[in-house]
């Protein structure tokens, strides 16, 4: 099996790359590790075309098909194929056109003026135009559309203006430096206008896009057709995986397959039956790694790491001593190591090791249980009780972790209990309880966790602001806050804000810098491993590679060889 | 007759009523906020505005006895409301993946009844008291293996054996006649071992009773004698635990579907209550429900059939 792992933190990620022919172009920007038996070779010659790609997916089936309507990663796994968005993000990371051609922010930050690419059609045959993109965007922030992820991108765009076919003034309320990676994800990605007005029922059922594919037929519970679009031109071959290749996609079709349980996916892929999977779990990955008929594509999700957050609001994590003494009774790695089987990074940074501003600290985590035990002490934590935990006024030092069983994956469960035995060595008691979604929703508005892993996916650094930000600490109505270490902290606050306005760059990663550190100074995450994002797939499927900013493969270059 | 039908009929739609009842109570004693479901899940973020605008579109906004009085109105109309997740009709989904858990349930249900009934009937053949009673032992060793299994397991080993190994049958379901084998054979081995144990046991009876000595006597064959009165009284409790087996079948069709990959009743339930989907949630019970009322009249009225002695 051979491995295509992205380096984000080193070269930022190579988001639409180059996977086929050319060895120097993979040689730079993938890190080609042959497992077992030196790997096979990659470009198995000239692309063909024809043949159908059949795609197994772990991921609950999406209700919509249309990623404006809620907002999630299954949801812009499929549209990845099908729908396209006014930015992308280029092998260094950077934030490039794609159906836009640029935009020109104003001094003050409030307006934006979106340049749009001519002689791009939707698939119904509509121009891709100025009215179409405020269509978009005005579609994402009514409500009547129920869209979450993609509500939040636009929330600061006020108002828009139409100042000729192919441009677009936003008006922002405040200013937005993340507005253009926000752009950048399929949440929110462009349909047909007309497609729109069908309204939910039949924009949800087959959304009109773009993309090299388009929507045929859902059978739920069991797949979405895909066919290739005849039409198709790649919208900006500079940032494109194969600047070469710019007409329609080699595949016909794509069979978009639901199987839900891992060890079928899995049988299935071994059958032939299909020829792509995600969702692949570190077992599998490595039963994978003696298959010299199936590769592997590491894909880590932009946005937050996945971390272990502190709840700095309530005894005992309202003490940095005990925070501190928790972090460093915990053996990560040693954890990582035996039940991940090397498919997971050790992670220090509360950022994706692919977000190119991610800041990260080894020194903070090292797994230290004297200075566990000294920190304890000195916070008065100093007597055990029988069972050889530590005592202070009469308590017990007993700290809860509400796992969610739909958000940690069996062997990130099995890491938890591992945690659990090393941190009563300090003394601390972890109390585990496994949970359904909606349970362990509850159980954080209710502020009864004091440990709690949740993922988070987003495009950029701004994801700091959701999730370290004082006023995450306010429940929305629905009673849900993404600051779950409940940071507050005025000059982390102040940071988060003046680099979401600025407009220049380097002062902008300065700020966030800044913020990161003062967070992983005051020990209110420990960072784990990125968001893991693994597929396999048959070795008879070349050109696989190429993903959206947001990790989602995108098989416009994808072929089966004979 | 009349009577009968008349008293199935009350029985049944009160069974149904409960169902509604218990569903509509339960799922509202689960935490979680109904408007999250109809927002893609839990802690899905969205903005007031869209909560209150899927609150009130879903008449989630009204008092309970409001919203308990307009879904038995719906339902007695035979509207089964409209799914939060899927934002479709709740009878066209369960009219979509009805058949296809029919179909699998059904061909389960009558595999399961010929290995039980099959070896019942070779164990019986053993001739001699020392031979029965070591056919027995095999018979009734392997009934309690299989029924002892969970579909999990029995799916998965059975997916390694006969897809990932030998690469008979493709490991997950789909729309040919292969694709069938292996979810059928999970579900119907459990089940024909249970139905193998009782049948079995009521089959040795019978053809020990004074009724199959005296057909011996007037000259029958012994397979005249298991034809005509030993196979009718070993089908009778299996008749009497159909209502039974439909239950283990459905609920073993949650977990056949999902490991297969086959769509159908199951794991649209499935997904319904992990996505807190009351409306589908209720649907698929409802109509589980109902298949259950039917499968036992029938069952009633397929024993009184077999065993005169049960009078109309």
């Amino acid at each position: 099996m051979t491995t295509q792992r992205r380096h984000g933190t080193t070269r930022g990620p190579r988001l639409r790359q180059l996977a086929a022919p050319a060895a120097v172009v993979l040689a730079s920007t993938l890190a080609l590790s042959a497992c077992s038996s030196g790997g096979t070779a990659e470009g198995g010659g000239e692309p063909v075309s024809g043949g159908t790609l059949v795609y197994a997916s772990g991921d609950a089936e999406p209700t919509c098909l249309d990623p404006h309507v809620g907002g999630n990663y299954p949801q812009a796994l499929l549209a990845s194929q099908f729908l396209e968005t006014l930015f992308t993000k280029d092998d260094g990371g950077e934030i490039v056109p794609w159906l836009a051609t640029g935009a020109e922010v104003s001094e003050d930050g409030l307006t934006v003026t979106l340049e749009l690419r001519e002689g791009i059609e939707f698939t119904d045959g509509a121009p891709f135009d100025a009215a179409a993109v405020k269509a978009n965007i005005e579609h994402v922030k009514d409500p009547e559309t129920l869209s979450s992820t993609g509500y939040l991108a636009m929330a600061k765009v006020d108002t828009m203006e139409a100042l000729d076919e192919h441009t677009l003034q936003l008006n922002l309320s405040a200013p937005d430096s993340a507005l253009l990676e926000s752009l950048s994800q399929p949440w929110v990605a462009m349909m047909s206008p007309a497609g729109l007005e069908r309204g939910m029922e039949g924009n949800c059922a087959a959304p009109i896009g773009t993309g090299p594919f388009v929507v045929d037929s859902w059978t739920k519970q069991q797949s979405v057709a895909l066919s290739r679009n005849e039409n198709y031109t790649v919208p900006n071959p500079e940032a494109a995986a194969d600047p070469e290749h710019t007409g329609p996609a080699y595949l016909e079709g794509i069979e978009w397959r639901f199987i839900p349980e891992s060890a079928a996916r899995y049988s299935a892929l071994q059958a032939g039956t299909v020829d792509m999977i995600d969702n692949a779990q570190p077992d599998t990955i490595v039963a994978a790694e003696d298959d010299d008929a199936i590769e592997h594509l590491d894909a880590p999700r932009p946005g937050a790491s996945n971390r272990i957050e502190l709840n700095a609001s309530k005894a005992p994590f309202d003490d940095v001593r005990v925070r501190e003494a928790f972090i460093r009774s915990v053996n990560v790695d040693a954890a990582v190591k035996s039940l991940f089987f090397g498919t997971a990074e050790r992670s220090y940074s509360v950022l994706s090791s692919v977000e190119p501003m991610g800041y990260s600290d080894e020194s903070l985590f090292a797994y230290d249980p004297e200075e566990a035990s000294r920190l304890l002490d000195a916070a008065g934590w100093d007597e055990r009780d029988a069972e050889g935990y530590r005592v202070k006024d009469g308590e017990r030092l007993s700290v809860h972790l509400p796992v969610s069983t739909n958000q940690s994956v069996p062997a990130e469960q099995s890491l938890f209990q591992q945690l659990q035995a090393t941190a009563k060595e300090a003394g601390f008691e972890v109390t585990l309880e496994l949970q359904d979604l909606s349970s362990w929703y509850e159980a954080l508005g209710a502020h009864e966790y004091d440990l709690v892993s949740a993922p988070y996916t987003k495009v950029g650094p701004d994801v700091l602001r959701i999730l370290f930000h004082s006023d995450s600490t306010v429940p929305a109505p629905s009673g849900y806050f993404a600051n779950h270490a409940m940071v507050q902290d005025e000059e982390i606050d102040a940071w988060l804000e003046q680099a979401a306005s600025t407009q220049d760059e380097a002062e902008r990663a300065d700020l966030y810098e800044k913020a990161q550190r003062k967070i992983l100074e005051g020990f209110y995450v420990l960072p784990l491993y990125d968001q893991q994002n693994h597929f396999l797939y048959s070795g008879s499927l070349e050109g696989v590679g190429a993903t959206t900013a947001v990790a989602t493969p995108t098989f416009h270059d994808a072929w089966l060889a004979e | 007759m009349t009577r009968w039908l008349l008293s199935r009929t009350a029985g049944g739609l009160l069974v149904l009523w409960a169902v509604a009842t218990l569903i509509f109570l339960g799922i509202r004693l689960v935490p979680g906020d109904p408007a999250e479901a109809i927002m893609g899940g839990p802690g899905s973020q969205a903005p007031p505005e869209a909560l209150e605008a899927a609150r009130v579109e879903y008449g989630l906004d009204r008092p309970l006895p409001v919203q308990y009085a307009v879904m038995l109105g719906n339902l007695l109309r035979g509207n089964l409301g409209t799914s939060y997740s899927l934002r479709v009709p709740v009878a066209d989904v369960v009219g979509e993946q009805l058949p296809g858990t029919l179909l699998l349930a059904l061909l389960s249900w009558v595999l399961a009844w010929i290995l039980a009934l099959g070896l019942a009937v070779l164990t019986s053949l053993a001739r001699g008291p020392r031979w029965r009673r070591v056919a027995d032992r095999i018979g009734s060793g392997l009934e309690i293996v299989a029924a002892a299994v969970p579909h999990f397991w029995l799916g998965s080993v059975l997916v390694l054996v006969f897809a990932t190994s030998l690469g008979w049958l493709p490991p997950v379901a789909d729309d040919t006649a292969a694709g069938l084998v292996l979810p059928v054979l999970t579900l119907a081995l459990p089940l024909a071992g249970f139905l193998g144990q009782i049948m079995r046991e009521s089959l040795a009876t019978a053809l020990s009773s004074p009724f199959a000595l005296a057909a011996r006597a007037r000259g029958e064959s012994e397979a005249g004698v298991l034809l005509h009165h030993g196979l009718r009284h070993a089908a009778l409790p299996g008749i009497g635990l159909s209502g039974w087996a439909l239950g283990s079948l459905i609920s073993g069709a949650v977990v056949v579907e999902s490991l297969f990959a086959r769509p159908g009743l199951g794991r649209t339930l499935l997904n319904a209550v992990t996505a807190r989907d009351v409306p589908l949630v209720t649907g698929v019970v409802l109509v589980s429900a109902l298949t259950y009322v039917v499968v036992m009249a029938l069952a009633d009225l397929a024993e009184r059939l077999a065993d005169p002695r049960i009078s109309a």
